[in-house]
């Protein structure tokens, strides 16, 4: 009864083109089904057959929340995955064959969601787990892998300084699948300002034109407007960035003397302390 | 992959990991044995060690059958068989003895409540380790436990080693040498006479070396279950004098399940279900302020998570758990290991640098620990390389670095020229090894690394330098990166420079003077600060005997008693003879 419930549920879910509001209903009545049958987490007493039902609905689950860019969302389906991806192989339940790419599609998508929130700690501890991590009895080759590979090269990249890869990772349909997309803005904006604020340190001036290409803007009156966010000066074709080197120079000199006597003192105190 | 294993012993060390972290302990030994009485026991016994291989096996082949086929063992019988011969000690005898001296032992450190003599019980292990065998242990039980008392205990031990029929409170006999009895029966008479009650902690210590037995003889399965009722049952027991001995017993507990298979990096690893085990001994020490139990379990936890890489558990287990201060310094130095991994992988590498280098120092220095120094020297490599800095070349000399560390000198070669090439086929080439170490994904981080040390190579020797060089010398994909990298290079302060778009060059700025910056005053103060805590540390390390102030206080008391006396004397009879007739004939 419920089994077949959940079937139909599922089979709605899967048009990537249902609306959030109707999916999340959906979804909260599937995930009530579960929890009724005992098989919203993987344990002894929840009935096997249900379980890679759960997790194919708890993955539709976390692609609506990425469509609908509520990343919360997407997380706490992550956190509810987690269980069920870590069960070992020989479970009915566990992850292989073509629930491998699935499973892989949503790890990298929650990679490059800890990569657009700049969380790269957490991103490092997932990548460091995913080597141990079994699929289908052989370890994945992480960095071959479609999904899994993306985010990866794309932390490299950014971590480097090779922007415009990145850029064109993200623009010429090299994005595996449509949910990756969702990232692409966001990850533009973050380049953007990186770009810019490695551009005020590097350059004393740039022309308007060549800025455009410098920060992948479509038109030079998105560069004013870009630059008059920043607070540069536009002038003459030219941009000039504010001499921020300056004023932050001449803090730090002044603790100098500060710092020095401070340690003096301390020595001298400890000093006491030893003789 | 196996290279997460955080501290995998390199091959060239030989040896299960297992072994490096007891030999950590063995090290201890050598360095704080020196006012022990089993001190000069053990020292013959690691003469007749070496001897081992001149010895030929020789007479009274009979005496023991070695049960053990590991060849220390053999060759330790053989050996003794010869002394035997010369000297009139049996070796089984002598290991009894040496074990029972134990109980002597642990008994004082019941009574005087110092746990220092438990350490010292700990210690000799190392050495008894070499010569345990079934009958050894079997013998020792059955001497040691009454038939009324503690038979259960004493029947679960017995069952461990396979020795189940032999009987208790009485000399077993058939395969030990007559002479052997009076001895032993002779000591163990009075004993048995004077406490009836055989205490937890010899129970408990009997119990190690049957962990370290059945380690030795590879019964892991066997092990694991016998450390599984071991660890209920100290978890029953509250008593302070059993901390240092049930920290020990965890430690084995967690080695035994670590060698089950599946092996640890697989996350159904059998270490996954001592957690809960684990995680309530850790409650338990510490409401009980048991520092050693503490210290340990939480250094094997925090194996344990990392061993399959569960990286933000053994964050949150660090970050809600305080490591006792004056633990060990051995745990001090694993937990310091393990927290740099951790912050190594977060990226946090100035932390894990400090971590690390601790780590390193705090290493025992002798060749015992020598694969703790290997595998937490490696990871420093890697993290100072992370952090932009060239490690010292005299790391990679010292002669018990040197081949471990080679596919590391490599790295460092490839990082500090900033040749992309040979840094990627260096990668290649010792993925393995890598890979083992654990430090593969770190490795791999250090791209960037090459490339910002390739562009301030090249912003040194070159005032001004087109793009399309850079891009060509570093082996980039394309001018536009070049240009990327080189901007976020100035940002990050790695090179003076500024880029010309329109003419498509790199200007490098004029080179400060070092000594002109804050920088040598900074490396000043900071060893400056490493002095004065190693000051403060070796102060707050010092240990005094017990009531030892107040036998001064009572010195002090005689002396003014003394002086009083003298005083006394002085006014009432002799003062006119020298002193003062002196006085008053020179006024």
């Amino acid at each position: 009864m419920a089994d077949r419930q959940l079937t139909t549920l599922c089979d709605q879910l899967k048009s990537p083109t249902l609306p959030y509001d109707q999916a999340s209903t959906l979804l909260s009545k599937a995930k009530l089904l579960l929890l009724q049958s005992n098989a919203l987490t993987p344990s002894p007493a929840s009935p096997p057959s249900l379980l890679p039902l759960a997790r194919e609905l708890l993955e539709l689950g976390a692609l609506h929340s990425i469509r609908a860019r509520n990343a919360p969302a997407f997380i706490r389906y992550v956190d509810q995955l987690e269980p069920f991806y870590s069960l070992p192989p020989g479970h009915p339940a566990a992850v292989s064959g073509a629930a491998v790419a699935e499973r892989n599609k949503i790890t990298g998508l929650y990679l490059l969601l800890l990569l657009s929130q700049s969380r790269y700690s957490e991103f490092h501890s997932e990548l460091e787990s995913l080597a141990t991590r079994e699929g289908g009895g052989s370890a994945v080759d992480v960095e071959g892998d479609r999904y899994l590979g993306y985010p990866i090269r794309l932390e490299r990249w950014l971590m480097e300084g090779s922007y415009d890869r990145v850029w064109k990772a993200m623009k010429k349909g090299e994005v595996p699948c449509e949910e990756y997309g969702v990232f692409s803005e966001i990850l533009t904006t973050q380049i953007r300002s990186e770009i810019a604020s490695s551009s005020e340190r590097a350059y004393p001036s740039l022309p308007l034109s060549s800025t455009k290409s410098l920060l992948f803007l479509d038109s030079e009156g998105a560069v004013v407007e870009f630059a008059q966010q920043r607070g540069w000066a536009v002038r003459d074709g030219q941009i000039f960035f504010p001499a921020a080197g300056t004023e932050a120079g001449e803090e730090p000199e002044k603790d100098v003397s500060q710092v020095a006597i401070e340690n003096v003192l301390g020595y001298a105190r400890q000093l006491e302390t030893i003789v | 992959m196996p290279g997460k294993t955080p501290d995998k012993e390199p091959v060239e060390n030989g040896g299960y990991r297992g072994g490096k972290d007891i030999e950590m302990k063995e090290k201890d030994e050598q360095e704080q044995a020196a006012s022990l009485k089993h001190k000069g026991k053990k020292a013959a016994k690691d003469g007749e060690d070496e001897m081992t291989v001149v010895v030929p096996p020789s007479k009274k082949q009979s005496s023991v059958p070695p049960p053990n086929d590991a060849d220390g063992d053999v060759a330790m019988d053989d050996l003794d068989k010869a002394d035997d011969g010369e000297v009139k000690v049996d070796p089984v005898v002598q290991a009894i003895n040496d074990i029972k001296s134990n109980f002597a032992l642990l008994e004082r450190a019941v009574a005087l409540f110092d746990a220092r003599f438990t350490l010292r019980a700990l210690r000799s292990i190392s050495s008894i380790r070499k010569r345990l065998t079934p009958d050894i242990i079997a013998q020792v039980i059955s001497e040691t436990y009454p038939p009324t008392s503690g038979a259960h205990f004493a029947k679960s031990l017995l069952s461990a080693i396979g020795k189940e029929n032999v009987p208790l409170g009485r000399q077993p006999g058939p395969e030990m040498e007559i002479d052997s009895e009076p001895k032993a029966s002779a000591k163990n008479g009075p004993k048995k006479e004077n406490n009836k009650e055989v205490i937890a902690e010899i129970d408990i210590f009997l119990a190690i070396l049957v962990q370290v037995y059945l380690f030795d003889s590879k019964a892991y399965q066997l092990g694991a279950e016998f450390s599984q009722s071991l660890c209920d049952r100290i978890h029953s027991l509250n008593r302070r004098t059993l901390d240092s001995l049930s920290a020990k017993v965890y430690f084995y507990y967690s080695l035994f399940f670590e060698q089950l298979s599946p092996l640890p990096p697989s996350s159904q690893s059998p270490i996954v279900s001592i957690r809960p085990t684990l995680l309530a001994a850790l409650r338990t020490a510490v409401l009980r302020r048991d520092i050693d139990t503490q210290a340990s379990v939480i250094v094997i936890l925090l194996r344990n998570y990392l061993q399959t890489s569960h990286i933000s558990q053994a964050d949150l287990l660090v970050s809600h758990t305080q490591f006792p201060e004056n633990a060990a310094n051995n745990q001090v130095a694993r937990f310091l290991y393990y927290l740099g991994r951790i912050r190594a992988i977060q990226l946090r590498y100035t932390e894990a640098h400090e971590h690390l280098t601790a780590a390193t120092r705090k290493a025992p220095s002798s060749a015992c620990a020598l694969g703790f120094a290997q595998t937490a020297t490696k990871l420093l490599l890697v993290v100072e390389l992370l952090m932009g800095d060239i490690p010292d070349r005299a790391t990679f000399r010292q002669p018990t670095m040197e081949q471990a560390l080679h596919p590391y000198f490599l790295l460092v070669q490839a990082v500090r020229v900033g040749n992309l090439d040979s840094f990627e086929t260096i990668i290649a080439e010792h993925a393995d090894v890598f890979r083992r170490d654990g430090t593969y994904s770190l490795i791999l981080r250090l791209r960037q690394n090459v490339i910002k040390t390739g562009i301030r190579m090249m912003s040194l020797s070159y005032s001004r330098i087109s793009l399309r060089d850079i891009c060509i010398r570093l082996h980039l994909g394309s001018e536009e990166s070049a240009e990327y990298i080189v901007a976020k290079a100035i940002r990050d302060g790695v090179i003076e420079a500024s880029l010309d778009r329109e003419r498509g060059f790199m200007k490098s700025k004029e080179v400060g003077d070092v000594y002109a910056t804050r920088e040598p005053g900074e490396a000043f103060h900071e060893r400056i600060r490493a002095c004065l805590s190693l000051h403060d540390e070796s102060v707050k390390a010092m240990r005094f005997p017990m009531n030892q102030h107040r036998l001064e206080l009572k010195n002090a008391q005689e002396a003014r008693e003394r002086e009083r006396e003298m005083a006394k004397e002085i006014q009432d009879g002799d003062l006119d003879e020298d002193d003062l007739g002196g006085e008053f004939e020179g006024m």
